[in-house]
């Protein structure tokens, strides 16, 4: 037919784009041994440089190139002029700008990026922010380019301000977008931290952050972006270090803190008074890590009279705390714990605020998992005692309808269970520790406040031995119940000095093993 | 010169409206033989853009032809400022950057500055946008036409509510970035939106099932919507009023939220230099695959013989020359009444209005692109579709904005829109300069265009009839049409499939490719495969 235009066929499109492959790859091999041999016999010269930056241009992720321009750069930088050697960094970076435009998650380009800007005398930073807008323009998510911009705001420090109203326009774009939240939550403690109440945020951007995530998490809920964010902004109260209880036995010393600490803030900042004689001795953590939430204190001291404790808290007050003769040769001190955070009151009223709308979807949408897991989160940051039992109801009623996290919610449903108990049990002077609410624990979360217990009950809980570890805390036990749970192995059950030990209706226990672990702790009776 | 024109082809395609174009285009591209032809010196017919000469050629044509006013009618121009300026020499045609945020000082615009500008205007006769995900913008991508196109976002979709401009809040990060409606509120509309994007043949039959003979506002209200965003979704997103049936409604809806999140934050595409540039791509595909054209055309008379192998021909006589083809596509504006059967209906006209201002109708840091969905102000009017392009898509000099207002007729275009105009102009003239809270209309065209939308039937099978623009806010019907009379033509035949780009071309002497050669010659380009 007349005037038809004729049209590859995709047999000879293929043949055709076959050949040229090979054509790459023949003029590719020859550069790549081109550029080793001149290496090799270390001609680091300008032709050098030309033949990596070409190759590099279609292949922006050869680091071994860009080593080998570090190479070179370095050696120029020693003989030549410094306008020379500027246009040098200028084309080097003209070559990364130009790769990162190929492949905008390159970990060479940026990298050697922020070689030459650290390595140059003459950086411009003002080019490399503009630099990293533009690329988080072209893709907003890109974490490369949210690195390499903490990086540069590193170097050239501009108003925090601006950048955390950038990140106000980038989530405004679209706030499914992790790296610009984040760079949010860092933004935010320097920008606006309480200067009154010590708190990490001042009162009214807390606020309207918790407004602005809310608005995100009503608007896309199945975005966990902003759940997170919002987990975060819940979390951002000062929860201060303290001791929690301590024990002193002639045979054993064990202070327990609130928080894992490290050697060298119980060395410095943890001291223990005999008539008001301070003790010499030495920290030990009990697990045998560098964090801990238990130490022992070895020490020769005899000790028979009054015990105190003091413990320099991180705002600088003293945590005095006396102790309490619980026998002839056992002192135990206790301090007042509240697992309640403490927000400003604005903040509480905006979570309360919060609380009412999601309560008003919760009657519209009863089955949705975000909202109320958002309810009970704030029905536990506003008063975990007085919705306890609502938080329980909830959580169970997670369980069901989003089963692929039931795991998650029985652990949230033992460790604020047991928060709730631990205050109570904490008025008391008892050394007996049993759990007392119906709800089964899987975990044992905050152990290390039952340390000076003699008489642990965990019996007819869903305890598996994945929890074994964490007995470590009982360094004062004599009685250790763990009948009826779903133990399998005693593999890894801590080195303690109990005297009594019930394993009783763990079926899936072999009996092997156990025979094995009498063997091996003779002065325990193990009932099983 | 008119002996050059050959006498028998394939397809005479007669007038270069929207659907016309489209046709010419689909059968030249599989070698139809296809003249296409238009009485006027322009390309689009009642689709054209034009630039203000151009439009004030139209204007004095349709008011001194009796017989274009059977298309075109109550035709009303009006300047609000004066013929020129009093201090003329200084401030003229001088440009002063926008420089962000600072506003530079009003130009004082005169109808002779209007007149020197003239060729930065592109006023359209038939402004509408593209569903980003609409069967055009998927024709253009398929057939390969796009590149012949350029299109600008729609930034933004308002509405009027409460008196007042607000934005509406159609996409993900409009929900999330509004103030204008509550918490729960956000819940329950990004909720509505997502189920109705969500369902699946069967969960509509199954939600909708009881809907069948109701409204969609009562549906949105048997939802729980609060009215804020029963306005939202029924006047702004389904472009609907209180009687818009719900199964509609939500097709409306659908639509609107499928093409969201394409190319920008609206669902919408503009074109660039205006909607009347759609139809020119078209019949550059139709030249480029051989079509002949020839403007300043017209026809004199349309008639039907049988030749000698019993096919059936049409001829054509047009400037003392007769042509012939087996197929003729026609406008139906330029169709002679004997080949229509049966007349098409009485139906309702179409009110259009054009408005010249110095500013957008609510300001905004970047140049604005704007869908205005004015909801009926009584219960006897419709709404009002209101377009508003400013300098950044070619439609106007800097510092304007051309705002076209689109509606169907009940009195005629003036009382129809002007109660419109006046609630975002200030209609009054005067001081150009004045800070006023809304901006300044400078001139203003209303007219009244004859629907001829509606598809009609011609008496010859191998006649087809196009017809002309609707009030509607896409091209969709008229893509449609297109491809029906295609099928007619071309039965079996591909619509407009894929037109290769100029490196899949093979010349006839194509042995050697340019760059290799050029590569062996250069040592160790740096050039490896790449994965």
């Amino acid at each position: 037919m007349h005037g038809r235009v004729k049209v590859r066929t995709t047999e000879e499109e293929k043949a055709r784009k076959e050949k040229e492959r090979q054509e790459k790859l023949k003029i590719f091999k020859h550069a790549m041994q081109k550029i080793f041999h001149k290496r090799k016999e270390s001609e680091l010269d300008k032709e050098l440089l030309e033949l990596t930056g070409k190759v590099l241009s279609s292949n922006p992720d050869i680091y071994t190139l860009w080593n080998i321009r570090r190479e070179i750069l370095i050696i120029f930088a020693k003989t030549y002029e410094s306008e020379e050697l500027s246009q040098l960094y200028d084309a080097e970076l003209n070559l990364t700008e130009y790769c990162l435009k190929i492949n905008p998650k390159s970990y060479c380009a940026w990298h050697q990026r922020e070689w030459v800007l650290t390595t140059r005398t003459d950086p411009n930073w003002e080019i490399e922010l503009g630099l990293c807008s533009k690329y988080l323009k072209f893709d907003e998510r890109n974490f490369h380019t949210w690195d390499y911009r903490r990086f540069v705001v590193s170097q050239c420090k501009p108003p925090l301000k601006d950048e955390f109203d950038f990140t106000t326009e980038k989530l405004l774009d679209n706030f499914s977008n992790y790296s610009a939240w984040h760079y949010r939550s860092k933004m935010l403690v320097e920008l606006f931290p309480d200067l009154e109440g010590g708190r990490p945020i001042e009162d009214s951007h807390h606020k309207h952050e918790l407004k602005m995530v809310q608005s995100a998490a009503f608007t896309d809920p199945d975005d966990t972006s902003a759940w997170f964010y919002q987990r975060w902004l819940l979390g951002a109260v000062r929860m201060d270090v303290q001791v929690v209880v301590y024990v002193m036995t002639p045979s054993k010393t064990t202070v327990a803190f609130s928080k894992p600490v490290d050697q060298s803030v119980v060395d410095s900042r943890t001291r223990l008074f005999h008539n008001n004689e301070l003790l010499n001795g030495e920290w030990q953590s009990c697990s045998g890590n560098h964090y801990d939430v238990l130490w022992i204190f070895k020490s020769n001291a005899v000790v028979s009279e009054e015990v105190k404790l003091e413990f320099q808290m991180e705002d600088g007050h003293l945590q005095a705390l006396p102790s309490i003769k619980m026998n002839e040769t056992k002192y135990v001190g206790k301090s007042s714990i509240s697992f309640k955070r403490k927000y400003s009151k604005p903040v509480v009223e905006e979570l309360n605020n919060q609380l009412e709308s999601c309560r008003q979807l919760l009657a519209m949408e009863p089955d949705n998992k975000w909202t109320l897991l958002t309810t009970t989160v704030f029905l536990h940051c506003i008063d975990a005692k007085k919705y306890h039992k609502e938080v329980l109801e909830n959580l169970r009623t997670l369980k069901v309808i989003d089963k692929l996290r039931a795991g998650y919610y029985s652990d949230l449903i033992t460790q604020w269970s047991v928060e709730d108990q631990l205050v109570t049990d904490y008025a008391t002077d008892s050394l007996d520790y049993k759990i007392k609410f119906d709800e089964k624990i899987i975990s044992l979360p905050h152990f290390q406040y039952y340390s000076h217990c003699e008489n642990v009950d965990l019996s007819n809980q869903d305890l598996d031995s994945s929890v074994l570890p964490a007995l470590v805390m009982l360094q004062h036990c004599k009685t250790l119940s763990l009948e009826n749970n779903k133990l399998t192995t005693l593999n890894k059950f801590p080195q303690l000095n109990i005297e009594e030990l019930n394993l009783r209706g763990n079926k899936r226990l072999l009996v092997e093993e156990v025979e094995q672990f009498k063997k091996n702790n003779k002065n325990c009776t193990i009932i099983f | 010169m008119d002996d050059d024109l050959p006498t028998d082809f394939q397809v005479i395609v007669v007038g270069t409206g929207m659907v016309e174009s489209i046709v010419a285009a689909a059968c030249s591209r599989i070698g139809k033989n296809v003249l296409h032809l238009d009485s006027s010196d322009h390309y689009g017919g009642l689709w054209a853009s034009y630039n203000f000469d151009g439009l004030q050629k139209f204007i004095k044509e349709v008011n001194s032809d009796p017989k274009r006013q059977l298309q075109v009618y109550n035709l009303a121009e009006k300047w609000y400022i004066e013929k020129a300026s009093a201090e003329e020499s200084k401030a003229e045609g001088e440009e002063k950057p926008e420089d962000g945020k600072g506003e530079p000082a009003k130009k004082v615009w005169t109808q002779d500055s209007f007149a020197a500008e003239y060729r930065k205007f592109n006023i359209d006769m038939t402004p509408k946008l593209l569903f980003s995900r609409g069967p055009l913008v998927e024709l253009l991508i398929s057939s390969n036409i796009a590149r012949y196109a350029e299109f600008r976002c729609v930034t933004r979709v308002l509405t009027w509510l409460s008196d007042k401009l607000m934005p509406v809040p159609c996409s993900r990060a409009d929900v999330f970035a509004t103030e204008a409606v509550g918490i729960v509120e956000k819940r329950q509309l990004m909720k509505m939106l997502t189920s109705i994007v969500g369902y699946n043949e069967e969960e509509m039959n199954n939600e909708f099932k009881d809907w069948n003979d109701k409204t969609f506002k009562e549906y949105l209200t048997h939802k729980g919507l609060t009215p804020n965003l029963i306005h939202y979704v029924l006047s702004a997103i389904a472009g609907g009023t209180n009687s818009m049936p719900c199964l509609e409604g939500v097709k409306e809806c659908k639509k609107f939220l499928m093409s969201l999140g394409r190319y920008g934050n609206t669902p919408f595409l503009w074109p660039m230099y205006g909607s009347g540039e759609l139809p020119q791509c078209f019949c550059r595909l139709c030249a480029v695959f051989g079509g002949v054209y020839c403007l300043n055309r017209p026809i004199d008379k349309v008639q039907t013989k049988t030749a000698d192998d019993g096919k059936t021909v049409v001829t054509i006589d047009s400037k003392s020359k007769t042509l012939n083809c087996d197929h003729l596509v026609i406008g139906i504006n330029e169709c002679p009444k004997d080949l229509i059967s049966p007349e098409p209906a009485e139906s309702c006209d179409i009110s259009k209005a054009v408005f010249i201002t110095n500013g957008s109708i609510m300001k905004s840091d970047k140049e604005p692109l704007t869908l205005l969905r004015f909801p009926p102000l009584t219960d006897e009017d419709n709404a009002v579709t209101v377009l508003e392009v400013g300098p950044a898509t070619g439609s106007c000099p800097k510092g304007l904005f051309v705002v076209y207002f689109i509606t169907n007729k009940v009195k005629d275009a003036e009382s129809d829109l002007m109660p419109i105009a006046e609630k975002i102009f200030d209609m009054s003239g005067g001081d150009q300069t004045a800070d006023t809270e809304k901006p300044k209309c400078l001139w203003s065209l209303f007219y009244n265009v004859k629907d001829t939308s509606a598809p009609v039937a011609s008496t010859v099978d191998s006649v087809h009839v196009c017809s002309g623009p609707d009030a509607g806010l896409d091209f969709d019907r008229a893509v449609e049409q297109a491809e029906q009379i295609f099928k007619k033509i071309c039965p079996g035949q591909e619509f407009l499939p894929r037109a290769p780009d100029p490196e899949e071309i093979v010349f006839e002497d194509d042995v050697t490719h340019g760059p290799e050669f050029q590569r062996e010659d250069e040592d160790a380009e740096g050039d490896a495969p790449k994965e």
